[in-house]
């Protein structure tokens, strides 16, 4: 219970703090824009629909407990009161929330328990899969209404010849589901209420609309006839002829899945009851979600979690990406057609999302065959992303549209209503604009879902038309609104980013061919000044946290890494932060030199103060758009500019006194020795004053032309980033950013995610259990599975550059950089460099990572050590020579940091590593779950021979005590420390690659 | 029927298609130009309806949709002007415009003219006709020796084709085939009464900040001087070569400045003169001086210029979307990066070698104005001294007795401002002549100096061997002060001692904020100390008087009183080094017995002896004049225009591009 609080969002902790408001949704202005981030959603900004919004939330929750006691009667009184049953999908997480306290309570299973509930859930999936699978009406279990089995068969029948299997397995399944709760609901007042609670749920579940009306019909239970017939045709005419509309709907599709969720009342049934609870309350989180979307072999199952994804928030789900599309790639079908919806759905609505995907489905499909690999899945999805067809909606193409579709017969009753709903609610016309456009090609490629959707899609165009003609429509203002997005941004939305990092890796190839590191500097300076022309744009780093626009590459500070063949390289990229990456503005361009104050105006001679003065009336309009964008630029304290002023002021002087050919100041300065005192100063003391501004800093490297990056990476962060601002021409713009990121070409970073991925799980493991370990999971970016990006760890230099540059021990480095044993500084440095240690000890061991030579083990200025490239790990490792047989790298250096054997701090160094193994082997299931999932279908050295699984669990220990734990540390540490291999590997990589 | 128009009458009264027909045959330049040279002054006031009238009909067939017609016009109307001119050499601008177009009509004229060519030039024509067009403006711009006084240029400031050069620039593939033209147009426009008027090619020129017109600029001045330097080191090759000119490898230099090269220099004049104009009046070209391209090699591309850029200037349109027609550069690894400042600064060194031809002089001259330009603009400063941005540029040496021409020298990849401080160097080194180029040499030491500020200002510790500059610094006192009555008769050479110990002011007192190592302040008293007057020390060789001749000039009265006097107060460091640290050095040698003390000995009584040294601060060490192009440089500015334009004039030959050519590229169009 207390894993699955932690693991849910920050904003609902508080939420589940107070058990008399049975778990109220999250404040809606924090979720909203996290939840509702889908650039088709009607816009959270706008103050009409958030508005809307925020209220229904609010309501839901006053309603939620009152909800699923009453739900029993639902159906009946969705007729009167569902105004728009929509193809609905799940629930947005803060609508689920009414379920919680319930089944808190009882559900009360800590993860472990989870984990053993995969056969419950298998067995579970059963019953509902086999009733799925028989296809349509009447799978349903213990007691549905009749009037909904004969609808559901008649719905059957009359859209039959569209109906794929698996997908009414789907149905199928999802109803038996809802059957179970409906069964065990008891209680069946108070409709009223229920209906009140759809309906004020509805503006959440409308940003999932158009999700489903692009692809997945299938998703939606239809529990009465009513709400389905009123999706399929007219969403308005509900309330009026439900009955006689029946007909017209050719299948079953959407029912909002609210009703479903807070179903799970009474604890009465089966294991499917247990495993339905388990998927509705609060514990479900993403990382269950995906257990079970593997481990389940019930595509009612897979298809109820692939519906749930659409709860999570983005960022939960994007941390799983990795395993979500290796599955789509590897996996059967079903699974693939469960995580689809959620794939494409999240592809229209972000541009790096969908990047991020395509670039993962390349990678992950290289390791199949090349035959198979053409046709698969995951190379269709690919490129259907990068066609660029998956956007939203496009306002320019629905207006010539509009008029025919509001000709045809299908649209023809809707119209009238659809006018009807602008005029009486602003919101369901906004959002019924963002119904995506393009359908075509995306109907194309997912057929099985085209059919029922098409008429919904036509009408919603139509919708769209009228409300973008509306007066009160809320499109325009909106930030997020994929419309306004679509007016300025030409088809292709994808593309600039797609160039910018082709460009970047095409220049790492490149370099690749050069044969010196000089040569190598030279050529990515000058290709980067050549990418800065195109700079800004609508390009981002996708390591960086925050929304950004790139302006520039201070190519100058670009370094090529230390690499053998490969030519990684780290460049410094300024940003300007915006609001949103896809529609915000791209900044205007400011010409390198506009740092400086205008010197065209000053230089003119003469005559040309007049010249000057005419060329800026003359040209005022001209240069208003570039000048303007530098308001502030005589504000900074630019020492340049002062100085410059300075200087001018002597010249004019100059210019009017003088007229000998000395030079004035020289002159001045002679006479004012002779009139004045005379200041006189110590040989000796310019002498001191060298020697100590030199030595004034030592902690810089020096430069070496083998090694070009030591000098940049030991400079601080800081003052790196003061230091490009004070060059740059948009450093004086408030929003302005340095990021970093390396670029590598050449190699297969699929292996450093993975170890990323795990390296964030024990992270937040460690977190959770309030164990201090430290360590710093970098991010990876897998473009290909040879290319990819790196952000670096910041103001930190590898050990081998540390001891080459310093010729000090580790302890003497400590000692120079932060101060003598006693000092604050020191026992600092040293706490951190312990604690970082002992978080990587574990995460060697429990990764096998070798390869750990002193270039692989970065320390930063504040004394923690950095494992980084997680090339060999688990079941693989450098050439088999028999080294590195330690659990983990723990050199003599290492601890005489730590304070010697018998110092206080290895003794917490030790007790660490014991804690942390404790915390992670209580999580065990969440890090394997990780690693398994990316075995599917790899190839990767790390998979390599059949136990890397087993291994890994093995290395949890889960059957020791914490007495046989300790003892295990103990021995792990005393084995890597009296293991000279360790040493010798250091050794074999001096003599080998030249690394200390 | 070129007669019929050098007749009284209207040619037009007998024929109503006599302009059409006309315009339809081939032109005769030799014949017209001849012809309007043969007329005298009655005969011009009976035909000058006529010539009028060819001039208006000239102008209408520039908009002619047949081609021949246009091709024909322009050659005419070249004809037309040159041909007024060399008739009327003396008269003022003013009857010519008569002549051409008559006074009234003239502004009307000349507005049509201008328009028509702006459309040629921007439009999607034959690329041969924008070139003729190109020729045509080259024409109108040199007919006269000194730009200013044409006065019909006045109609072609007040109709403006910047617009239309800028966009020839700013497109690839007009830019290879027009781009030389275009340039040198600019910059003779520009030049055009620069310090009576407002010019607005001046304004324009100095506001423009589209990056791909400004690098086209760049490129083509790149390409030119790249060129230039292909061509020098192809005849080097050729002349060191030979059997015979490894005996006269001492005049080797004197072969290489033959006609053709001295053709390439003036030539290259106008090019350098765009350059300057370019660095001097936009800020923004400087950033185009760093940009890098590979090193185009022009005998084997001698058609595609290499870095495509793109024409669509950033921020109106989507930028990115070009991305992918980024320029990819060829991958040659042997193919050293350079940049535009690279080629120039190589080009300098070429030029500067020679300085006895007067347009190598002016070439040289120039060369270290833009220097001088450059090396006070921060942001070159800026990335001359960028740690991260090292090149390796070989510099052209001398070949000179007492060194190996040093051709092989394995130059370190360094900043680029180590590359201008060799160039000054080797300036230094190899111009102490009689025939002294002292304002070459106040130049060369005032860049230093700039850069020194810079430097000092920044904080930048440069890792330069600062003893190359000192040691030639120190020599070019010495030559200075035994050549002193000689030189002075012509120069005042005080005023450049004075610079030069400036310069050593400011390393003897400043020198904890910019010199690199600790040893390096040690060796500059080394340098100092080992020419110092009055050491007998056998190994401290070259024991010129350093401070006394100064000293014995400015005792004496005369007009050199005072400027000798500042030198002298000036020298108060140097000789307080001097004076401190040679009877130390002395009595060291006496106590261990030394004859000869080496290097590191006489270094550890520098070091050992700073303490009791009190040196004298001078303020204003680090204040410049900064650079001013009027009053001082109008003359030398004038008189390069001057000679520019004489040798466009010459070179610019309309036949050049042969009817046939023009003919069949037509037939193939229409």
């Amino acid at each position: 219970m207390a894993d699955a609080e932690v693991s849910l969002s920050p904003a609902l902790l508080p939420l589940h703090l107070s058990p008399t408001h049975s778990a109220a949704p999250p404040p809606p202005a924090s979720s909203s824009p996290t939840t509702f981030s889908c650039p088709s959603s009607p816009s959270s900004a706008s103050s009409s629909s958030s508005s809307s919004s925020s209220s229904s939330c609010s309501e839901s929750s006053s309603d939620c407990p009152a909800h699923h006691h009453h739900h029993h009667h639902h159906h009946h009184h969705h007729h009167h009161h569902h105004p728009r049953p929509q193809l609905q999908l799940p629930p947005p997480s803060n609508s689920e929330q009414p379920s919680s306290p319930s089944a808190s309570p009882r559900s009360s299973s800590p993860s472990g328990s989870i984990g053993s509930t995969g056969s419950l859930g298998s067995s579970a999936s059963e019953g509902i899969g086999s009733s799925g699978t028989s296809c349509g009406g009447d799978p349903r279990g213990p007691s549905p209404p009749l009037d909904v089995i004969s609808e559901d068969a008649m719905e059957m029948d009359l859209g039959g010849d569209q109906v794929i299997d698996p997908e009414v397995a789907l149905k199928a399944c999802q109803e038996v589901l809802l059957k179970v709760k409906l069964q065990n609901r008891e209680v069946p007042e108070q409709q009223q209420l229920d209906n009140k609670q759809q309906r004020d749920a509805q503006p959440q579940h409308q940003h999932y609309t158009d999700l489903t009306e692009c692809s997945s019909p299938q998703w939606h239970i239809s529990p009465d006839t009513s709400s389905i017939k009123e999706e399929e045709e007219d969403e308005e005419e509900d309330a009026e002829k439900q009955g006689s509309t029946s007909q017209q709907c050719p299948r079953p599709s959407a029912r909002p899945e609210s009703s479903l969720v807070p179903s799970a009342a009474s604890s009465s049934s089966s294991k499917q009851s247990w495993l339905l609870r388990l998927f509705e309350s609060k514990l479900f989180d993403v990382s269950m979600a995906i257990s079970y979307l593997y481990k389940s072999k019930e595509p009612g199952v897979q298809a109820y979690i692939g519906n749930r994804l659409f709860s999570f928030l983005d960022s939960e789900v994007d941390f799983y990406l990795p395993q979500l599309l290796n599955m789509y790639v590897h996996m059967d079908t079903e699974v693939g057609d469960a995580i689809r919806p959620y794939l494409i759905y999240r592809c229209r609505g972000s541009i790096t999302f969908s990047l991020l995907t395509a670039w993962l489905l390349g990678a992950y499909s290289s390791d199949m065959h090349i035959s198979t690999q053409r046709h698969s899945r995951g190379t269709k999805l690919r490129k259907l992303i990068l066609s660029d067809e998956l956007k939203p909606s496009a306002p320019s193409s629905n207006a010539p549209r509009a008029v025919s579709t509001s000709d045809s017969p299908v649209s023809s009753p809707s119209h009238r209503h659809c006018h009807r709903r602008h005029n009486s609610s602003n919101v369901e016309s906004s959002f019924s604009s963002t119904v995506p456009g393009p359908d075509s090609p995306v109907l194309g490629e997912a057929e099985v879902f085209v059919s029922p959707s098409r008429r919904t899609h036509q009408r919603s165009k139509s919708d769209a038309t009228t409300a973008s003609s509306g007066p009160g429509s809320g499109l325009r203002r909106t930030g997020s609104n994929p419309k306004v997005e679509a007016v300025h941004e030409e088809p292709e939305r994808l593309r600039p980013q797609r160039e910018f990092v082709k460009s970047l890796l095409g220049i790492g190839k490149r370099l690749a061919t050069l044969p010196t590191k000089e040569q190598k500097t030279q050529r990515l300076i000058s290709e980067l000044s050549l990418l800065n022309h195109k700079l800004p744009a609508r390009v981002w780093l996708p390591t960086a946290e925050n929304q950004h626009h790139v302006c520039r590459i201070p190519h100058t500070q670009a370094v090529v890494l230390n690499s053998k063949d490969k030519a990684p390289y780290i460049i410094y990229v300024e940003v300007l932060e915006c609001e949103n990456f896809e529609t915000s503005a791209v900044p205007v361009r400011i010409p390198e030199t506009r740092i400086r104050s205008a010197r065209s105006a000053e230089n003119l001679d003469c005559g040309s103060a007049v010249l000057a003065a005419n060329a800026n009336a003359m040209t005022s309009e001209h240069r208003a758009g570039s000048f303007s964008t530098v308001p502030n630029y005589d504000n900074d304290d630019e020492a340049w500019a002062t100085d410059d002023i300075g200087q001018l002021q002597v010249e004019a002087e100059a210019q009017t006194s003088s007229s000998d050919n000395i030079s004035q100041f020289s002159v001045d300065s002679i006479t004012s020795l002779e009139s004045k005192e005379p200041v006189f100063i110590a040989a000796g003391d310019i002498r001191r004053r060298l020697s100590e501004n030199l030595a004034h800093t030592p902690t810089s490297f020096r430069r070496d032309p083998e090694d070009p990056s030591a000098v940049a990476l030991k400079e601080p962060w800081e003052e790196k980033v003061r230091r490009i601002r004070e060059g740059s021409p948009y450093g004086h713009l408030l929003s302005w950013r340095l990021l970093s990121v390396i670029v590598k070409c050449g190699d297969d970073l699929r292996q450093e995610l993975l170890a990323y991925q795990v390296l964030r799980q024990l992270q937040s493991i460690w977190q959770q259990e309030r164990v201090p370990l430290w360590i710093k999971p970098y991010k990876i970016l897998v473009m290909s599975s040879d290319s990819g990006m790196i952000e670096p760890v910041l103001n930190a230099v590898s050990l081998h550059q540390v001891r080459k540059q310093s010729q000090l021990s580790l302890l003497d480095y400590f000692l120079q950089e932060h101060g003598s044993f006693t000092t604050e500084a020191f026992l600092t440095a040293q706490r951190n460099f312990v604690q970082s240690c002992a978080g990587y000890s574990l995460i060697c061991y429990l990764l096998q990572v070798k390869d750990r030579h002193n270039g692989n083990i970065l320390l930063d200025s504040e004394g923690h050590i950095i494992h980084i490239d997680f090339g060999f790990i688990l079941s693989s490792s450098p050439r088999n020579l028999g080294f590195e047989t330690s659990a983990f790298k723990l050199t003599s250096e290492f601890v005489d940091v730590m304070g010697g054997l018998d110092g206080d701090m290895f003794i917490y160094y030790k007790m660490l590593m014991l804690q942390g193994l404790i915390a992670a082997r209580k999580h065990m299931e969440k890090v394997l779950q990780i690693v398994e999932i990316m075995q599917q279908g790899s190839h990767l050295p790390c998979f390599h021979g059949s136990s890397t699984i087993r291994g890994l669990k093995e290395r949890f220990h889960m059957s020791l005590t914490e007495e046989q734990l300790q003892l295990l540390v103990e021995q792990l540490v005393d084995g890597s420390m009296r293991s000279i291999t360790t040493k010798l590997y250091d050794s074999f990589q001096y003599v080998t690659n030249g690394i200390m | 029927m070129y007669d019929e128009i050098f007749a009284k009458e209207d040619p037009a009264k007998n024929n109503p298609r006599f302009w059409d027909e006309l315009f339809l045959m081939k032109v005769n330049l030799e014949y017209l130009e001849s012809k309007l040279e043969s007329v005298d002054g009655e005969e011009v006031q009976r035909i000058q309806d006529n010539i009028n009238s060819l001039f208006h009909h000239c102008v209408q067939a520039l908009g002619e949709e047949h081609q021949i017609k246009v091709v024909n016009a322009l050659q005419t109307l070249c004809a037309l002007f040159r041909g007024v001119h060399q008739k009327n050499k003396s008269t003022s601008g003013f009857d010519i415009i008569n002549m051409l177009m008559g006074f009234d009509k003239a502004e009307q004229r000349m507005k049509d003219l201008m328009e028509r060519l702006d459309s040629l030039l921007c439009g999607d024509g034959s690329e041969s006709l924008k070139s003729l067009c190109l020729k045509l403006l080259l024409c109108l711009v040199t007919v006269t020796d000194n730009i200013s006084q044409n006065t019909i240029l006045e109609y072609v400031m007040i109709n403006s084709i910047f617009e239309a050069i800028l966009q020839i620039l700013s497109d690839v593939s007009s830019r290879g085939q027009h781009g030389y033209d275009a340039v040198v147009l600019l910059a003779l426009l520009v030049n055009y009464r620069k310090y009576e008027s407002v010019n607005p090619y001046i304004v324009k020129l100095s506001i423009v900040d589209d990056e791909p017109t400004l690098d086209g600029m760049g490129m083509v001045v790149h390409q030119a001087l790249t060129e230039y330097n292909r061509q020098y080191k192809d005849k080097e090759e050729e002349n060191q070569g030979g059997f015979f000119s490894t005996l006269t490898s001492m005049v080797g230099s004197m072969f290489i400045a033959d006609a053709d090269e001295k053709l390439s220099v003036q030539t290259n004049e106008a090019i350098l003169l765009a350059l300057y104009e370019a660095v001097h009046l936009n800020r923004n070209f400087i950033t185009v001086l760093a940009q890098s391209h590979p090193e185009i090699d022009i005998a084997t591309t001698p058609t595609t210029p290499t870095p495509t850029t793109p024409t669509t200037p950033l921020g109106t349109t989507p930028p990115s979307l070009d991305m992918m027609n980024n320029p990819e550069l060829p991958l040659d690894p042997n193919l050293q990066t350079s940049n535009l400042l690279i080629t120039f600064l190589k080009y300098a060194s070429i030029v500067m070698q020679d300085t006895k031809d007067e347009h190598r002089l002016n070439s040289a001259r120039l060369c270290l104005i833009i220097l001088t330009c450059i090396a006070e603009d921060q942001y070159a400063d800026a990335f001359l001294h960028d740690d991260n941005m090292n090149f390796r540029v070989n510099l052209h040496r001398m070949p000179m007795r007492h060194r190996k021409k040093a051709v092989d020298k394995n130059i370190p990849s360094r900043p680029l401002v180590c590359a201008v401080l060799d160039l000054m160097v080797e300036f230094i080194v190899t111009h102490m002549m009689k025939d002294f180029p002292m304002d070459l040499y106040l130049r060369c030491v005032q860049i230093i100096h700039k850069l020194l500020c810079y430097q000092k200002k920044c904080r930048i510790r440069l890792h330069y061997t600062w003893r190359e500059l000192w040691s030639a610094l120190i020599n070019l006192l010495k030559f200075l002060l035994s050549n002193e009555t000689t030189l002075l008769a012509k120069h005042n050479i005080f005023h450049l001692a004075l610079l030069v110990v400036n310069l050593f002011n400011m390393f003897i007192t400043y020198g904890d904020t910019f010199l690199p190592t600790s040893n390096s302040y040690d060796e500059l008293y080394y340098e100092i100390v080992r020419n110092a007057p009055g050491l007998r020390q056998p190994l401290l060789y070259g024991s010129v008087i350093l401070c006394l001749p100064v000293l014995r000039v400015s005792t004496n009265t005369g007009q050199w009183k005072e400027p000798a006097s500042k030198v002298t107060h000036a020298l108060v460091n140097v000789r307080a080094i001097i004076n401190h640290f040679n009877p130390k050095i002395e009595s060291y040698a006496a106590v261990n017995h030394i004859s000869q003390l080496s290097e590191e000995q006489v270094l550890e009584v520098v070091r050992s002896n700073y303490d009791t040294l009190t040196l004298k601060l001078q303020d204003g060490l680090d204040q410049f004049e900064r650079y001013s192009e009027q009053p001082k440089e109008a003359a030398f500015f004038k008189e390069l225009v001057r000679s520019i334009s004489l040798n466009v004039r010459k070179n610019v030959s309309l036949n050049t591009l042969s009817q046939d050519v023009l003919l069949k590229e037509f037939s193939t169009i229409s």
